[in-house]
C-alpha cells in the first residue's frame, strides 16, 4: 500500500467507527480557567479519594432529580461514571491527567441535553460538595475548571 | 476503553428516537415556555429601576430563572428607609429566553421633612409662589419606570476560560408624575430615557460576579427630581442643561454560599442639580430669603431653620451612590436583600445613609 492509500484507509475506519475513534483519540485534557483555579485545589478536595466521594454524592443527587435522572436511567452507567468522573475531575483540579474516557462532545453527542439539565447537574454538583462538606469557594474551584465544557455537552 | 467503544456503538439513531420519548413523556418537556433552569442567584435580583442586576445598577444577565429554552417572570418590593426619604419601588419583570427583559416599576418617595421647609414657605407666601408640588409635609414623587434589556453576547457565568464577559445593552423610560415639584426644583424634563450597557462575568476561581455598567442619562436622582436642570427664575428664559452623559456604575459581589452573596455597589450621579436652588413661580432662591425675611419681620426661623442658613436649606446637591448588600435566595421562588445605602446629599438634605430592603418574587 502507498502512502496515499495508507491515509485514505485510516480515514475511512475513522469515519465508520465515528465516535468511538474520537473518544479513542480524544480523550479530555485539562481546562484553563481564567484567573487559573490555585495550586493546592486538589488538596483542598482531600485528593483522588475526596474527588471519588464527591462523584458518588454527584449521582445520588443526579439520580434523584426528575429533570435529569431519566437520561442517566436509559443512557448512563452509574458505575463507569463515577470512576470516569474520579479520573476527570482529579484532573481539571490539577492531578495527573489519568482520564480513560470519551471527550465531553463524544460522551454527551447524542443526548441532546439542554441548559437546564446541564444546570441541574450543576446544582447536583453543589449538593455533592454539600454533601461531603466542602467548603463552597473549594467546591467553586471544579466548577471553574468544568465550564468550560459546557458548549460541548449543552448541543440544544 | 472496550465498554467505552461498546457504549459509543450505541446506534445514534435509536437513542436520539429513545431520548425523544422519554422527553415526550416526562413531566418537564410539557411545561412548554415556562422554564425556571437557571442556577440559584444567576439572575441576578431587582434594582429599584426595576432591572435585574443589584441595588442600583442593572447587570447583563436577563433577570429571573428562564435558560434559553423558556420565560420566567418576577415581582419585586423594595423599601429604602433614608432619613428624609422613604423608597418604595415595586413592579415585575420578564425574562424572554435569557435574551429579552421587559420590566415595569414604580417608585414612590415620601419626602418626610425634605421639602416642609419649602412646603411651609409656599404655605406662608401663597399669593407669590402659586403651586409647588409641595406640601408642608408629606410631598410624595411618583415616577413609573418602563425598562428592556437584551443580551448581546458572552455568558456571564460559564465561559470561564475566556476574558469575555457576557455583554447586554439596555434602556429604561421614566415618567416622573410630579410636575409642579420638578418645575420647583428646576429640572428640564420630568420624563425622559436612559441607555445602558453592562458587562458582567462571574469569576469562579474567586467566587466574584463582577459588573460595569456606564449609563447615558441626564437623570437628576435617577430621576426622581426629573432630569437635567433649566433655569426657571425671572420667566424661565435662563441656562439649560439636558445633555445627557455617560455615568459609570460598578457591583461586585461575592458568594458566600450558593444561596448567599454580600457585595459593595456604587453609581456615579450627576451634577445638574448640584448648587441649584429652588424656584417658586420664577422667583430664585436668593429673591426668595429677601422676600421671606420682610414677610416674617421679627421671626428669625422657620420649622426650626435659622433664616440665616435659608439660603443654604433651599439649595439642592447631587452626589454619587454607594451601597454595601446582603443578597440570600433560600431557593428559585424568593430571595432577600439587606443594604446599606449611602446615597450622599439628596436634594435639600444632606447625610442620606439608611437601610434597603428589598424581595424578589420569581416564578
Ligand atoms: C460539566 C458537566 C459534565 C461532566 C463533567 C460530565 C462527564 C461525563 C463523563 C466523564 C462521562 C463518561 C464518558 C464515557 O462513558 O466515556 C459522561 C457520560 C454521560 N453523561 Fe455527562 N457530564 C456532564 C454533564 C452531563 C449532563 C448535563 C448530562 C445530562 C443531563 C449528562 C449525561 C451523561 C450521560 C447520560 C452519560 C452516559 C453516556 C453514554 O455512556 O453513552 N452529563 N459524562
Amino acid at each position: 500500500m502507498n502512502r496515499k492509500s495508507v491515509t485514505a484507509t485510516l480515514l475511512a475506519a475513522a469515519l465508520l467507527s465515528g465516535v468511538a475513534m474520537q473518544s479513542a483519540f480524544a480523550a479530555e485534557e485539562k481546562t484553563n480557567p481564567i484567573p487559573g483555579i490555585p495550586s493546592n485545589s486538589l488538596e483542598m478536595w482531600g485528593g483522588k479519594d475526596g474527588v471519588h466521594e464527591w462523584a458518588v454524592a454527584l449521582f445520588h443527587y443526579i439520580m434523584l432529580d426528575t429533570r435529569i435522572n431519566f437520561l442517566f436511567k436509559e443512557f448512563g452507567n452509574p458505575e463507569r461514571q463515577i470512576f470516569l468522573n474520579t479520573q476527570l475531575e482529579t484532573m481539571v483540579l490539577g492531578g495527573p491527567n489519568e482520564y480513560q474516557g470519551a471527550s465531553m462532545t463524544a460522551a454527551h453527542a447524542d443526548l441532546n441535553i439542554n441548559m437546564e439539565q446541564f444546570n441541574a447537574v450543576v446544582e447536583a454538583a453543589y449538593n455533592a460538595c454539600e454533601r461531603i462538606n466542602l467548603h463552597y469557594w473549594a467546591c467553586n474551584q471544579v466548577i471553574a475548571a468544568l465550564a468550560p465544557f459546557t458548549d460541548d455537552i449543552v448541543t440544544r | 476503553m472496550k465498554r467505552n467503544e461498546r457504549a459509543a456503538r450505541t446506534g445514534s439513531f435509536l437513542k436520539a428516537a429513545a431520548i425523544l420519548a422519554a422527553g415526550l413523556f416526562s413531566g418537564n418537556a410539557a411545561a412548554g415556555f415556562y422554564n425556571d433552569g437557571k442556577v440559584l442567584l444567576t439572575g441576578g435580583v431587582a434594582t429599584i429601576d426595576g432591572a435585574g442586576g443589584g441595588g442600583i445598577t442593572p447587570w447583563a444577565v436577563i433577570n429571573g430563572y428562564g435558560t434559553r429554552d423558556g420565560i420566567n417572570g418576577s415581582l419585586h418590593y423594595t423599601y429604602a428607609y433614608l432619613p428624609n426619604y422613604s423608597l418604595n419601588s415595586y413592579g415585575a419583570s420578564v425574562g424572554l429566553y435569557d435574551r429579552l427583559e421587559l420590566s415595569f416599576t414604580r417608585s414612590t418617595l415620601p419626602t418626610g421633612s425634605t421639602f416642609d421647609t419649602v412646603g411651609l414657605i409656599a404655605g406662608i407666601l401663597p399669593g407669590v409662589v402659586g403651586d409647588t408640588g409641595i406640601e408642608p409635609f408629606n410631598t410624595t414623587i411618583e415616577m413609573d419606570v418602563f425598562g428592556a434589556k437584551l443580551r448581546l453576547f458572552g455568558d456571564a457565568v460559564y465561559t470561564s476560560d475566556s476574558l469575555i464577559p457576557q455583554v447586554s445593552i439596555g434602556g429604561f423610560y421614566k415618567d416622573n408624575k410630579n410636575k409642579d415639584l420638578l418645575t420647583t426644583l428646576q429640572a428640564a424634563k420630568r420624563k425622559d430615557w436612559e441607555a445602558y450597557v453592562s458587562v458582567t462575568k462571574v469569576y469562579f476561581p474567586f467566587s466574584t460576579l463582577v459588573n460595569l455598567t456606564g449609563r447615558y442619562t441626564s437623570a437628576n436622582q435617577t430621576g426622581l427630581t426629573g432630569f437635567g436642570y433649566k433655569d426657571r427664575t425671572n420667566g424661565g428664559s435662563g441656562k439649560k442643561d439636558d445633555k445627557k452623559e455617560m455615568r459609570l456604575e460598578v457591583s461586585i459581589a461575592t458568594l458566600v454560599a450558593k444561596n448567599t452573596a454580600f457585595g459593595a455597589e456604587y453609581a456615579q450621579h450627576g451634577t445638574s442639580l448640584d448648587n441649584v436652588g429652588v424656584n417658586l413661580n420664577g422667583i430664585g432662591t436668593g429673591q426668595l430669603v429677601g422676600a421671606i425675611t420682610d414677610a416674617l419681620g421679627p421671626v428669625t426661623d422657620v420649622a426650626g431653620v435659622s433664616l440665616d442658613h435659608l439660603d443654604d436649606t433651599l439649595t439642592q446637591h447631587e452626589d454619587d451612590w454607594y451601597d454595601l448588600f446582603f443578597a440570600y435566595a433560600p431557593n428559585k421562588r424568593i430571595s432577600f436583600v439587606v443594604a446599606y445605602a449611602m446615597l450622599g446629599n439628596i436634594t435639600l438634605t444632606p447625610d442620606q445613609h439608611g437601610f434597603y430592603l428589598s424581595t424578589h418574587l420569581t416564578f
